[in-house]
Order: C-alpha cells, then structure tokens, then sequence
C-alpha cells in the first residue's frame, strides 16, 4: 500500500513539473487578425514622427545640432560633472543600468530609454510633462540632477562664443543676463526663489523663454533617436510576405519565440498595453508594483497630470509655440481616481537592455517582472488593473524569449549616439 | 500685397486668359474656405460608427481619424437624426470603456462646438487598447430622456 501511494505522489509531481516545464506543441499558423496585430506591432507600421507644434525648432537641423552639444555638456550643471547622458547613456539604449537615477544626488525615478519616446504625448512616469521640451527644463533645475538655474544656463550660452552664435541664429538675439543673480530660478531653494521674486516679471519671462528655447533644442536632438529593425520586425514583415504568397511562415523567429509572440498577443495580455509599433500605449496603469523602497507609494498620474495642467511650460502655456486648439492631449486629458498609482507604459523596445524595471526600477530582470504580472498582486494604493495570468513556467521563458527577439541597434546615425 | 495678387487685378480691364485665370484662382481659394469650414472638416463621408437608441433615433459618428486607430487623438463629428433622416437638436453627454477590462476611456473628450450642417464636434477621442470597447451615449431631446449604447471592436 505504501509502495503504491509512493509511486503515486511520484507521478503526480512529475506530472505537474512536466506541465509546468515543457512546452505543448504550438502552431506557427496566424489568422488574418492575428497577422493584422503582428504588423500592428512592427516598426513598419510606425508614421513618420509628427513635428511638435509646441516646438517650432522640432524638426530644425541647427536645433539638433545645438541639442546635441547641450545633451552631452557637463558644464551644463553645478557641479560640471553632470549632463543629460550621465543617466541616458547612448549604450544603454539611453539608460543607465541602475534601480534609481544618480546625477548630482540620488535620484526618486528610474531613468527609461529614450528610443522613439518622441512619439508619446507625456514624459515621465506620471506624465507631468506634455512635451518632450517642456520635460528637458526639469531635469537641469532639480537639486539631484543637474542642480542648476536657467539663469546660469542663459549665462553658459551667453559665454561660450559657439553656442552664443547657434542661438541666435535660431532664436534672435540673446537676453543679456549680466547682474542677474546667477542662482535664481522660482523651483529652487528658498533662497533661489527670493532672488527669483527680486527680479522683474518681464526679466523672468525673458529668462523662462530663453530656458525653454534650450528645451526645444535638446528635444529637437532626442527626436533623432530612435528604435531600429529587429528580429521581430522582420518576422511581421516575412509573415506579411508569406501570407500574401499564399505559402508557410517564415522561420525568423524560433519555436520558442513564436510561442512567445502568440502567449504576448492572447493569453499573456501584454498587448492591452505594450501595443503600437512601439510596444507602448502612451497611457498610465495601476500594475500592483511595489512602491520604491523608502519612499511612499507614489500616486502616479493622479498627480501629474495635475502638474502638468500647472505647468508654465505646458502646450498652452506662453513659452509653447502651439496654439490651443493644437493642445488636445493636455485639454482632454482624464483627472479621475483611477490614475492613483498610475504610471506610463515603457516601450518593450531593446528591453534586455534596459534593466531594472519599473519606475523606481524595483524589478531587476526580465524575469521577474514577467512573474510579477503573472501572479497580480494587490496594489498598495488603488487598484492593479492587471488579473493573475495562469501562465506556466515554459510559458513565461517563451515571453521572455519573445521579448528578447525585440532588441536592435537604433536607427540613428552614428554621430548622434556620442558627444559632438 | 503684391500686384500679382487676385484681388489686385482690375477685372474689367482683364484679358480673357486673365479672367479665367483669376476666376480659377477664386474659385479654388473658395473651394479650400469652405472645405476648412464645412462640416466634413477632414472626416470621411460614410460615418465610423452607428447607434440607435430604444425610440429609433439614429447616431451618426464621423471620425478625422478613418479607419480609427488606437494611440491617435482625434476628433469625431455626431449627428443625430429622428426616424426620417432629419438633424435633430440634442444634449448629449458620452462615456465610454472596455467592459472586459473594466476601465474607462484614457481621454476625457467633450463636445467643443456645434458645426453649421447640425454636427456636433466631439473632440479628445483616443483609444488605447485593442479589443471591445463600448460607448454610452445619454441624449436630452425636446426634454425627453435617450440613450443608446455603441459597441465595437479596435
């Protein structure tokens, strides 16, 4: 009897590891919508990049040129150590490797890649930002970033004959800044903002337009910068081919991969959100993340996008080249409760080389993030949108393998992925 | 103002070659003002989507956006017509979400304005899931109480 049950227990374990461990024979054959969502998600259904009507030097070369220069400069902080590539570094698909951003202190945020982030309505995690110039200013006035002013940055163009000179070529003639307090901005320290108030409202805006001109700048140069074909991208693009000729899939893609793509586009439900030619829907979710380790849980786009409807450099704002029927985003955009905790999809894009995850980067592999939405768990502010999976081990190792199949060189010329 | 503007030109004084051109000229100028005005304003002629509510009155949902997309803002244009065809005077307020994944719309569109033919531009549109979405409209009509519900799949 004894011997009976042993075997029997034997049985039922090996039984559960097998269905747990291996993988089921899985079809290579796709429906017509199937098919249609695949190409949905290739680079070749990707429009061309809009230019930014808030920014009328979008799509100006001298502007790329000029942002360019800016993104790699040091001496565009207090220290002269920091610049926009000490967190997006151009070899880590402009990222940084590490949980939480570290410019002149610690940083609250992990640094996400700015592959093709052009195309997205907000910027940062909580989408406090409507446009990529606006996100630029806030960075090179927090205290642990660049820790400076914009009136020391009207100072470092003022000084520096050659970035004087491109300036004014695009902007007119630059604002004399002598005499200015050179530490003086209305986000920093008491002080700083005393010094800020000590100045005329029409000196301000002066200042405020001339700091946003080198947003639009910098934004002009990270709109280059943008994700290349990948292994992926020529599947959807064989399997268009393939289903045209009427003849089997292609094999670009493996067995396990293939699995993978059927598992992210059906049962995985990864698509909901990671969808678009960029992997991203531009929204905010609830997905049951752990709040950053000392730190509260954040309330997410509840309130940024309450800061950005405050934010002066915003699409309606005076320093914004748009007009306000050219806003929509910002004047339609959603307030309710349901935004508590909520943060910004990232694009899957060149994934495996943007770890850790998340936006205070609290997961460290792919892996575990893909464990993560499988098991759902309780939100600690608010609700997570996403529902338990169910998917088995084999199953999560073909995600992962279908999202490594994502990774690509970036379509950007070369000169613009080190400093000028 | 150059002298080769249109409107510069003395039309009585004109050579026939002239006033063709300039008659040209006009008309197209006319053509393109009333295509920026006219209630179509870029969307397409045959509506996106349909509804009806319970008494059978019928809406009409015209998109700038056609076939509709997701992750793309974009302005829809509503006509409500009584039994017969005829535009209809409404109030009208609109909601919306993806009943499998129980949120709503990621947008907060509203209706900004009421075009010339009778449309009502609804702007602010934007989806950002494949999948079933459904559309609540609730229409006052002559003080009577409607509504109809619009599914439909991105």
């Amino acid at each position: 009897m004894k011997k009976l049950l042993l075997i029997f227990i034997t049985f039922l374990i090996t039984g559960f590891l097998a269905w747990d461990y291996l993988a089921l024979p899985v079809s290579r054959d796709w429906s017509p919508t199937e098919v249609a969502l695949i190409h949905s998600l290739s680079l070749s259904a990707l429009p061309p990049l809009l230019a930014d009507s808030s920014n009328s030097v979008s799509d100006n070369e001298q502007a790329v040129e000029l942002g360019h220069q800016l993104f790699f400069d040091t001496r565009m902080s207090g220290s002269g150590k920091v610049s926009c590539a000490t967190c997006h570094q151009p070899d880590l698909m402009f990222t940084d490797g590490i949980a939480l951003a570290v410019g002149n202190g610690i940083g609250t945020r992990n640094t996400p890649s700015l592959a093709g982030i052009s195309y997205s309505p907000w910027f940062y995690w909580d989408g406090r930002k409507d446009s990529q110039w606006a996100q630029a200013l806030a960075p090179i006035e927090a205290g642990h970033e660049h820790n400076f002013s914009r009136v020391q940055v009207a100072q470092l163009i003022a000084n520096d004959s050659s970035y004087k000179s491109q300036y004014e070529a695009l902007f007119g003639e630059l604002i004399d800044v002598d005499g200015v307090p050179s530490s003086a901005t209305p986000l920093g320290t008491p002080d700083q903002q005393t010094q800020w108030s000590s100045l005329t409202t029409e000196s301000q805006t002066n200042i405020s337009r001339l700091f946003s001109n080198v947003g639009k700048v910098l934004a002009a140069y990270q709109r280059q910068i943008l994700p290349g074909i990948s292994r992926f991208d020529a599947y959807a693009q064989s399997l268009a081919a393939d289903t045209d000729a009427g003849s089997n899939p292609s094999n670009v893609l493996n067995g396990t991969e293939i699995a993978g793509l059927r598992l992210f586009i059906d049962k995985g439900q990864c698509v909901s959100c990671h969808n678009g030619p960029l992997f991203t829907n531009h929204e905010f979710h609830n997905t049951g993340i752990l709040s950053v380790a000392g730190q509260l849980p954040a309330m997410g786009r509840y309130d940024g996008i309450r800061t950005a409807q405050q934010d002066p450099f915003n699409c309606v704002g005076e320093f914004s080249d748009a007009s306000s029927t050219q806003c929509s985003e910002l004047r339609f955009a959603r307030t309710a409760n349901d935004l508590v905790s909520a943060h910004k999809t990232p694009t899957l894009r060149n994934v495996s080389l943007t770890a850790p995850y998340m936006h205070g980067g609290q997961i460290a592999s792919l892996r575990a993030v893909l464990q993560h939405y499988n098991s759902a768990p309780v939100s600690m502010l608010s609700h997570n949108e996403a529902k338990p999976l169910g998917l088995r081990t084999v199953e999560l190792r073909q995600l992962e393998a279908f999202l490594l199949t994502l990774t690509a060189p970036l379509a950007t010329p070369a000169k613009w992925l080190q400093a000028p | 103002m150059t002298a080769e503007s249109p409107i510069m030109y003395n039309l009585q004084s004109a050579s026939p070659r002239q006033f063709i051109r300039v008659t040209c000229q006009l008309l197209l100028a006319s053509w393109l003002i009333l295509a920026q005005f006219s209630g179509a304003s870029g969307a397409a002629a045959t509506p996106v989507l349909t509804g009806t509510t319970a008494t059978g009155i019928r809406i009409e949902i015209y998109s700038d956006l056609d076939p509709l997309l997701i992750n793309q803002i974009h302005t829809w244009y509503i006509r409500v017509l009584d039994a017969n065809g005829a535009p209809l005077q409404a109030q009208m307020s609109i909601s919306g979400g993806m009943p499998e994944h129980d949120h709503g719309m990621p947008t907060a569109p509203q209706i900004t304005r009421q075009l010339d033919n009778g449309d009502y531009q609804l702007e602010g549109m934007r989806f950002h899931m494949p999948g079933l979405w459904q559309l609540l409209f609730e229409l006052t009509i002559n003080g009577a109480e409607e509504t109809a519900v619009i599914d439909f799949r991105l």
